[in-house]
């Protein structure tokens, strides 16, 4: 049978499974997806049955039972008549006793049959009606409802396993860049919640629990459509699992994991290259950015929050000076190893048997409950610059803060929230910086898996000064406005930018030439050039003399306007001449024909395929 | 023992032998054929096939899909002779009790399908033990 063929080949061979093989196999899906009918014909058999045997039965009966016509001579009503007679009482539709009225021995029999056949054909419809309520057979259902929209996807769609607070702004992101998407998550509430959002792509979405195989396909990562993966449960071991599942069933694709756990990301890394997001880690990272280099930290944050997302607010992180790290857990020990890296002076609060751990560590240990104004107190808040309230449970973070402000208003105030329910709480203490390490995750994940060329643009980013961030943020507030719109990529081939295939041939093409408004040429379009990538290299945030080559990548940000205004530019060739020489082509080839002699003297022009490179 | 696989035989059964009694004889002799049988093999035929109702293996597809012929054929034949004997009127002449009959044969071949489906299960279920 189908399963036969189909499955051992995958299962005991570990290398890397064809494309083709993949996407071709239809013999489990179809079987998993009739299992919800299965179910319903298996559970009314006893229902149906009875329902034929009550009905045989009292046909049979009435069909023999003499009865008397008009003029009172004996007649049977046979078989048809009694049929009919059965079908309109059983059903309670009751038109009379046809075709004669009934003897008394047929009405006998017509009395033990309406109770009978009523309450049998009540009983069939009653289990109809609750093995449709049943919920085996509404998550069955639910199932084949999800495998048949996930089967029909016809493009590229990334998969998502775990929607928390993390899953649902990259949903959400990555929904408002036109990205299909599928998702998983073993809570039935945030299923609902995603059904209830209005997203502008269907976005399937099954409780499942994606740690299982079966699920994963189920959810087409065999799909050829499919073009990667996100682990972002809030369940180290399930990431771990379905990296492992991917990178054996689908080597081929982008994983993207979350973990919190320095030796689960460790166990994640043995499998293939996935990328592991672990926020408390990149959190020290991004902070001694942002204490180096705010502009480009606040550039970075900027880019990575997604489309639509407001210029964060610029910080004024201390330089130098010492830091307060209250709480050594894994988030306190990665921020404190870092900034001490960075060769920043800590001083570490923290009660409970972590302390120990600090000890060992050799930093500066203050043992006792910082949310104690006494234990604060011995940190020396007022010599400090800064302090982070670093520990797992919000309420404390949220009074550590107090306290510190108490008794130093001038600390750079760091909080790492938990819950998102207690943003609230954070915005209203007026923290300077907040910590959340799902959107963290989000963020990052996004800048990995939105385009390339941005995940490369963030990496070079930091070397090329604070200046330069500082520069480019002003230019992209001018020419963008202060609410980001989606960046974009564009490659110069003959496909994406057909109509200016034929001016390379004249040479190179000036970033300034091609940026132009197809209104005004005079007027400059709107849109800034972060990166041009040629081959391997790269160029960050090129200027207007920069000469474009046939094949580079740009990666782009403006409004939709001026990315609509360019893609013209690239695609149509009227509107692609008059950029580049301020001359209105005819569109039509009666007015072409009629001015051709016109246009001619007006110097050599490259024409079609003959002098392309 | 399994009752649920002694019922089922026993109405699998049951359905081919009443849809044999009704069709043996001259075909087109009515009085040869009980339509009371007839009647019986419907019924019968029907509680066969929701026997069948939700199983998923290979042997239990095949076993629906003779059962549903059978049924399709048997109602057939009662149809036309509902219409033999109480629409065109005249009574069941030779002709139409040909084609009542000729359609129960039809289900009976599908029934012996069905038997044969049954004794070759039955014979792998015991190889396989």
């Amino acid at each position: 049978m189908t399963l036969q063929s189909g499955g051992p080949p995958r299962t005991r061979q570990p290398r890397p499974v064809p494309k083709g093989a993949v996407s071709a196999d239809r013999g489990t899906g179809d079987g998993e997806a009739s299992a919800a009918i299965f179910l319903l014909l298996r559970r009314m058999r006893v229902p149906l049955i009875s329902l034929v045997l009550v009905f045989a039965v009292s046909v049979i009966g009435l069909a023999l039972i003499p009865g008397r016509d008009g003029e009172g001579r004996p007649v049977d009503i046979g078989i048809f008549d009694a049929f009919y007679f059965m079908s309109y009482t059983a059903t309670t539709i009751g038109f009379g006793e046809l075709p004669y009225p009934f003897t008394d021995a047929q009405r006998l029999w017509v009395i033990v049959c309406i109770y009978s056949t009523v309450v049998a054909w009540a009983y069939a419809i009653g289990a109809l009606l609750t093995l449709l309520q049943d919920r085996a057979f509404r998550s069955a259902l639910a199932v084949q409802h999800f495998e048949r929209k996930v089967r029909r996807l016809a493009e590229p769609f990334l998969l998502v396993a775990g929607y928390g607070e993390t899953g649902e702004l990259l949903v959400r992101s990555f929904d408002a860049l036109g990205r299909r998407l599928v998702v998983l998550d073993v809570s039935a509430d945030k299923i609902d919640a995603l059904d209830l959002t209005s997203y502008r792509g269907d976005v399937p979405a099954l409780v499942a629990d994606a740690r299982s195989p079966q699920q994963l396909r189920r959810a087409g990562l065999h799909s050829r459509w499919c073009e990667g993966v996100l682990a972002l449960t809030d369940d180290d071991e399930a990431n771990l699992a379905v990296v492992q599942s991917v990178a054996l069933l689908r080597p081929d694709l982008p994983i993207v994991a979350r973990t919190v756990s320095s030796a689960v990301q460790q166990r994640i890394a043995t499998f293939g290259s996935p990328i592991v997001i672990n926020p408390f880690d990149r959190f020290g990272e991004h902070l001694l950015l942002a204490l180096r280099a705010p502009s480009t930290y606040r550039l970075m944050t900027w880019l990575e929050a997604g489309p639509g997302a407001d210029l964060p607010p610029q910080a004024d992180p201390p330089h130098g000076g010492r830091w307060i790290v209250c709480g050594y857990g894994r988030f306190g020990r990665a921020v404190t190893a870092d900034l001490r890296k960075a060769g920043i002076s800590v001083t570490v609060v923290e009660p409970s048997g972590a302390a120990t751990e600090a000890v060992t560590d050799g930093v500066d240990l203050v043992a006792g409950d910082g949310t104690e104004r006494g234990v604060l107190e011995r940190t020396d808040p007022r010599s400090a610059v800064g302090l982070v309230a670093g520990t797992d449970n919000d309420t404390t973070n949220l009074s550590l803060a107090a306290t510190a402000r108490a008794l130093n208003p001038d600390l750079f105030l760091i909080g790492r929230r938990n819950l998102p329910g207690n943003a609230v709480l954070y915005d209203a203490l007026g923290m300077d910086a907040v910590l959340v390490p799902t959107e963290l995750v989000a963020h990052e994940a996004y800048a990995h898996l939105s385009t390339p060329l941005l995940w490369r643009f963030l990496q070079e980013m930091p070397a090329q000064g604070d200046p330069w961030a500082a520069r480019l943020l002003d230019v992209m507030v001018e020419r963008c406005g202060g609410h980001l719109s989606a960046l974009w990529k564009v490659r110069l081939t003959a496909r994406e930018a057909p109509a200016l295939q034929r001016w390379f041939a004249d040479g190179p093409v000036l970033i300034e030439t091609l940026m132009r408004s197809p209104e005004n040429r005079e007027q400059p379009l709107d849109v800034v050039v972060l990166m041009v990538l040629r081959g391997d290299f790269s160029i960050l945030t090129p200027d207007a003399h920069f000469e474009l080559e046939p094949d580079d990548q740009l990666l782009l940000a403006g409004r939709p306007p001026s990315r609509r205004a360019l893609d013209s530019t690239l695609v149509v060739e009227p509107t692609c001449d008059y950029v580049m020489t301020g001359e209105r082509e005819p569109v039509g080839t009666v007015w072409r024909a009629l001015t051709a002699d016109r246009r001619r003297p007006r110097g050599p022009r490259p024409r079609g395929g003959s002098v392309r490179r | 023992m399994n009752l649920e696989k002694v019922v089922f035989g026993f109405f699998v059964l049951l359905a081919a032998t009443l849809n044999f009694g009704f069709f043996v004889g001259d075909i087109s002799d009515p009085d040869l054929h009980n339509v009371y049988e007839l009647f019986a093999a419907v019924v019968v035929n029907l509680v066969a096939t929701v026997l069948k109702f939700g199983d998923r293996t290979q042997i239990g597809a095949v076993h629906l899909a003779t059962s549903l012929v059978a049924d399709l054929q048997l109602i057939a034949a009662a149809a036309m002779y509902v219409y033999a004997t109480r629409i065109a009127g005249g009574g069941l002449s030779g002709a139409e009790t040909a084609s009542v009959v000729s359609l129960s044969g039809g289900a009976l071949l599908a029934n012996i399908v069905s038997v044969v489906l049954l004794v070759v299960e039955t014979v792998t279920y015991h190889r396989t033990q």
